[in-house]
């Protein structure tokens, strides 16, 4: 009978965080020789890990080639190990082709695809653990990963979820607060300009309350973006010295 | 102190004890009892937290860094949970610098060993022994502390030795929720008939469930077994039997099984509890005699709760000779499969058996009112207004607010006496022709700020009690009757409302709200105020105000005065005439009025007649209450406090309709405006009674009227049935109803909102309001329901004294009000009772009546019709009981040493009683009201002094009915419920 209480009365949630704050989040940049660029990142439990081959010349039907941009190419994977029941096919299922489309759409929206036309750009992520924010994982690393790849990109793109618990907004949602079912949403945002780059959101919110959601997922995509750039010039610094600079 | 999990678990009624504060629960206790215990405990424990009063904290100390201890491996879950708590108050004393010694309290031996020395100044000891050193002299807190030891033992106990099963288990929650959501079993709200409480229960089905099932009416459940362990309250789901195993319910008067079963309904057993709600039960314990013939099993004994619908409660204690004449109470806590009974404890004494005081404070028990003095805490945050240091304006609030003192004549129109002026009104003209009609309501926010001391206590009290000869006040009397009271001649905060209306047709042009300072200039009682309007100017020597003035300007301020009355009176006429229109609905008659106050104000509230100031008043009051709903529920249309009541199921006014038709009247209950018009028409000049008794009726198949959220209902549903108005709220007596005071501070943020200004008030969100609105609609329930049971234990303790067979006033006129198949109801209009009346008694014998109307007892037998019923004796006599017929009742009471006494009718003719008076009874009915009201008042004044003889508080207790109770429209309304024919939390009743 007793339901799991997300947000305690002295405000802490189920695994002692605060209502706008992050879990900690571990990154780096380089992690595959072969690829032009490859990233790892942990938030928390959820481990993810993206890749990018490209620009190149567009592999497979060549009428697919775009005649002012490149074409962007996402995968999206999820290890059979990577949740508490182990799933059967790694890829290739709704969830995943949904998940994919997503990606693409933000990184569409980020990467200058109109410097690079008829050339393609692939990003394959994998994750290797889900404990809640897959999306904004995936995001985060292939972020690191396009940024490895010396991709130009009108920014950051920083995402974060963010749930609504008893008037509250949740930032950066575990999987017990995903799997209570209240409202998700998610956020891929380009920090500088305050651009949005994706939104999506699930279960029903009263539209009054919205704001609240955006904003706590704003901020905390914003947090995101303090740390990425921390990772990305320690990054730097470790390449340049290698570099004999 | 520190409670470890253990102690959490099973004490948390003595951590409970208001005494016993600072206590610091920690995480891991608190997780504990959630996982352990369930909700129920947890939302208790949530609740301690919550309190203020009780100075508790929690402390996560399992997110603290230097407090988390990983679980080791091999260990278990209670040493792992102990040794945390411990390193927590290891910690916590360290961080407290050394300085506060912590009591770690544990009933588990072996940490008292192993930590019991480990730090200096953190002590590790059992409960028992803390309750001994730190508590010698709470004896409540021992003996409740003994009590749960030993029906912990007793558990214990019968576990090991579990014998034959009494009752089939239920089934586990996921199988009663899948079931819910197939439909194969229903979820509803249990309550057991009073009258039949070994037999009948109903469920009253929730929500989706009854559409989904088809089902209209409650579901029956019928004897223990099928009830299978749940108490009424309980939140059960049931299964439906097969067709053939339906039962009717029965509809005979009292004891003796119902020869004729109405019609099967639906019929069910319980299958599983969902939500349990257990409270405190009143018991007593049986007498010496009983005890004995329980016999071996002396250690536990059988109490008889208060209430008839609480089964019979197994506790085990060895006081039970010494508690012998007292009222108890206890808590039930748990009842197994294997027993045919409740277990529980004994909690502590209420008083004695029929000792006035004893009985009021059983009602408040069983009504769950708690009312303790106002703590010192809470008294330091009221205002000082003594004659050494009287209260003044400030001169910052003379800055921020509106100061009507120079420009508007304020007055205020109240009972005689009364010292809690909530309102007060102001009429004038303005240069441009137009009217000003101004409403000033008592600043209790002002004094009352947000989450304050006061505030939380109010809050929990939500409203005032009125018992029949006391009352508790929300707030301490230096506000109520002092400082927030606008009195006469004296500076008030206020809040006001004004509206500008045009100076014929009264349309409101606009509407001003806000805080100001008043002066009231003349506080008026009804009386007066009536002679003045009906241009009696006599009167003025019974004003105080005009006392010392010389000729001149006495009269010009009588001009004055009388102008604003009479345009107050108008206005009023005029919007009450709209309100008509739309379908409002007047169910107070006259002689409800004088039921009504015939116990709330004994010398104060007597109207000759009504009086229309009582009405203009009420009228203020609700245009006040519409137009403050209409401006909170603008600026926050999701978190308003509005009242609604909602249109009532059409299928409920059927009795009504069959009731009028056998008087030859057609009530028409499609709309309210329908409703109101056919029962101003269903009038028999020779009987007001019958008209009264229609609108009681009609009251009675109405819903109640509810607090709600705006943010949780749909706005079409906020309609206000019986005023005919689309929004309503209460807004006009923040003395005494807590919901007012939410209101003001909506009120005042809405202001705040509109100029731009930052909202200073913490207003409630959505969700917590429409929890708080439960807790208010729940006490005002409550409140209603002890007044009810009180008036009912004055009028028992009246009559008590008196000899039916000899005492002229035990005799009186009743009205047949319903049939039944062994007797009808009925209703005695000069004491307000309504009861059962027996035409066959324990015997079999039968009521007969000789041509003289004197009844005796027959062998023979009763035919029941539609609305008559007719005994036939053997000897071919027969005599026939019409709905409406006047009989001659006796009024005796049956005692009861358990429950409650009662009043018992007996129809002793079935011709009219006549009074002494019988010469009045054929003059016009205005006079025979008048005439009745001094009857009632006399012989209730009379009942009055008696008790107070009893128990010597005269002077007191008169001071005590100075105060005001309810003058909007809807109040009085909302009492009639109390007067209604039917018992309201029970409709099967009888």
């Amino acid at each position: 009978m007793a339901g799991l209480e997300l947000l305690s009365d002295q405000g802490y949630r189920v695994d002692g965080r605060r209502a706008g704050e992050l879990r900690k989040i571990q990154a780096r940049m380089g992690v595959f020789a072969q690829a032009d660029g490859s990233a790892y990142i942990e938030q928390g439990n959820t481990k993810a890990l993206a890749v990018v081959y490209g620009p190149h010349e567009i592999r497979g039907s060549r009428a697919r080639a775009l005649p002012d941009r490149a074409l962007v190419n996402c995968q999206y994977s999820s290890a059979t190990f990577s949740t508490g029941e182990r799933k059967r096919r790694p890829h290739g299922d709704r969830k995943s082709c949904e998940m994919g489309l997503q990606l693409r759409q933000t990184f569409e929206a980020a990467v200058l695809t109109q410097l690079h036309p008829r050339s393609q750009i692939d990003i394959y992520v994998q994750v290797l653990q889900a404990d809640g924010g897959t999306y904004a994982a995936c995001v985060n690393a292939a972020t690191l990963a396009v940024l490895d790849a010396g991709i130009p990109m009108r920014d950051f793109v920083c995402a974060c979820s963010a749930g609504f618990v008893d008037g509250t907004a949740l930032a950066d949602l575990s999987h017990v607060e995903e799997a209570a079912g209240g409202p998700q949403l998610a956020l891929a945002l380009l920090p500088s300009s305050g651009q949005i780059a994706l939104l999506e959101m699930d279960a029903r919110l009263h539209e009054d309350h919205l704001e609240q959601v955006l904003e706590a997922a704003a901020h905390a995509a914003r947090d995101v973006h303090t740390l990425l750039d921390r990772v990305v010039r320690q990054h730097v610094q470790e390449a340049s010295i290698l570099l004999g600079d | 102190m520190i409670p470890d999990w253990k102690v959490v678990q099973d004490y948390l009624e003595i951590l409970e004890f208001p005494e016993l504060k600072g206590i610091i629960f920690m995480q891991t206790a608190c997780q504990a009892v959630q996982h352990q215990r369930g909700r129920r405990q947890y939302n208790k424990l949530r609740n301690l937290l919550k309190d203020a009063r009780h100075d508790c904290v929690l402390f996560a100390n399992e997110f603290q860094q230097s407090c988390y201890l990983p679980r080791e491996r091999g260990e278990s879950m209670e040493k792992w949970q102990s040794r945390s708590i411990y390193n927590a108050a290891t910690w916590y004393y360290h961080h407290c610098q050394d300085r506060m010694p912590i009591v770690m309290v544990t009933e588990d031996d072996e940490a008292i060993q192993q930590y019991g020395s480990e730090t200096e100044g953190v002590f590790v000891i059992s409960f028992k022994s803390y309750l001994d050193n730190f508590w010698p002299d709470l004896k409540a807190a021992h003996e409740l502390c003994e009590s749960i030891l030993q029906s912990r033992r007793e558990r214990e106990n019968e576990s090991q030795e579990s014998h034959g099963k009494e009752y089939p288990e239920h089934l586990p929650l996921e199988v009663l929720e899948a079931g819910i959501k197939s439909g194969r079993y229903i979820q509803g709200t249990l309550s057991v008939n009073k009258h039949r409480a070994q037999i009948e229960a109903f469920v009253r089905l929730q929500g989706a469930s009854s559409k989904d099932s088809g089902l209209v009416s409650d579901i029956l459940i019928h004897g223990m077994k099928a009830r299978n362990r749940s108490i009424h309250g309980d939140v059960v789901v049931v299964e439906l039997l097969p067709k053939n195993e339906w039962k009717g319910r029965t509809t005979a008067l009292g004891e003796n099984d119902g020869e004729f079963p109405s019609e099967p309904m639906p019929t069910g057993r319980v299958v599983g509890i969902l939500q349990k709600n257990w409270r405190d039960y009143v018991v007593t314990f049986p007498s010496k005699e009983e005890v004995q013939s329980q016999g071996k099993n002396a250690r536990k004994i059988l109490v008889i709760p208060w209430d008839y619908r609480i089964p019979k409660i197994r506790i085990s204690t060895q006081q039970a000779e010494a508690l012998q004449d007292f009222r108890v109470v206890v808590r039930i806590d748990s009842w197994e499969s294997t027993s045919m009974y409740p277990s529980g404890h004994f909690v502590r004494v209420l008083g004695r058996i029929g000792d006035l005081e004893g009985e009021i404070a059983t009602i408040l028990v069983e009504n769950s009112i708690s009312v303790v003095p106002f703590s010192e805490a809470q008294m330091c945050e009221m205002p000082v207004n003594t004659t050494e240091n009287p209260w003044k304006v400030s001169s910052e609030e003379e800055r921020e607010r509106k100061d009507l003192r120079k420009t508007h004549l304020v007055f205020s129109i109240d009972p005689r006496g009364c010292e809690d002026v909530d309102d007060a009104f102001s009429v004038r003209a303005l240069d441009n022709g137009n009217l000003e009609l101004g409403v000033h309501i008592a600043d209790v926010t002002h004094f009352v700020a947000s989450h304050s001391y006061i505030d939380i206590e109010a809050r929990t009290r939500a409203t005032t009690y009125y018992l029949a000869d006391r009352r508790y006040d929300m707030l301490p009397s230096i506000l109520s009757a002092d400082v927030c009271s606008l009195l006469g001649g004296v500076d008030r905060y206020a809040v006001s409302i004004m509206w500008e209306l045009d100076k014929t047709s009264y349309e409101i042009k606009e509407v001003w709200y806000g805080r100001t300072i008043i002066r009231s200039a003349y506080k008026l009682f009804y009386e007066a105020a009536q002679e003045l309007l009906d241009g009696n100017v006599d009167i003025v020597d019974d004003i105080p105000e005009f006392g010392d003035l010389d000729e001149k300007s006495r009269q010009a301020k009588l001009e004055e005065l009388l102008w604003a009355i009479r345009k107050l009176t108008d206005i009023a006429r005029h919007v009450r005439a709209k309100r008509y229109q739309c379908g409002a609905l007047e169910l107070e008659g006259v002689e409800v009025r004088i039921q009504l106050d015939e116990k709330k104000n004994i010398h104060d509230l007597i109207p000759k007649q009504p009086l229309e100031v009582h009405e203009t008043v009420a009228e203020c009051m609700i245009l006040a209450n519409h137009w403050v709903a209409k401006k909170i529920w603008e600026s926050f249309p999701h978190q308003a406090l509005l009242r609604r009541h909602p249109p009532p199921h059409q299928e409920f006014f059927s009795e009504l309709r069959e009731c009028a038709k056998a008087k030859g009247f057609f009530i028409d209950t499609r709309s309210n405006k329908a409703l109101a018009d056919s029962l101003d028409n269903a009038n028999d000049p020779n009987d007001p009674i019958v008209n009264w008794l229609l609108r009681s009726m009609a009251t009675q198949a109405m819903s109640n009227a509810l607090y709600f959220s705006t943010g949780s209902c749909a706005e079409e549903e906020f309609h206000h049935y019986g005023l005919a108005l689309d929004k309503y709220t209460h807004f006009t007596s923040p003395i005494r109803r807590y919901s007012d005071i939410i209101v003001h501070r909506l009120l005042m943020a809405a202001i705040s909102k509109d100029k731009k200004m930052e909202i200073k008030e913490d207003l409630f969100s959505n969700k917590d309001l429409e929890e708080l609105c439960r807790h208010i609609n729940n006490r005002n329930r409550a409140a209603q329901h002890s007044q009810k049971q009180s008036t009912e234990l004055f009028q028992c303790m009246y009559f008590k004294d008196k000899d039916p067979e000899t005492e002229e006033r035990c005799i009186s006129d009743g009205v047949i009000y319903s049939i039944r198949t062994n007797g009808v109801l009925v209703f005695i209009p000069r004491f307000g009772i309504k009861g059962a009346a027996y035409l066959k008694n324990k015997d079999g014998l039968v009521i007969s009546c000789s041509p003289d109307g004197h009844s005796e007892w027959k062998p023979g037998s009763l035919q029941r019709f539609q609305n008559k019923i007719t005994s036939t004796t053997t000897g071919g006599e027969s005599v026939t009981f019409h709905l409406f017929d006047h009989v001659t009742v006796r009024i005796s009471v049956q005692a009861s040493r358990c429950h409650s006494d009662t009043i018992r009718l007996e129809i002793i003719s079935n011709k009219p009683y006549m009074m002494p008076d019988t010469e009045l009874f054929q003059q016009s009915s205005l006079l025979l009201k008048s005439d009745l009201v001094k009857e009632v008042t006399r012989s209730v004044e009379e009942a009055q002094l008696a008790q107070e003889v009893k128990v010597n508080v005269i002077e007191k207790d008169y001071q005590k009915y100075c105060q005001t109770k309810g003058r909007s429209l809807y109040t009085l309304l909302e009492e009639i419920r109390d007067l209604a024919l039917l018992d309201v939390s029970n409709s099967y009743g009888i």
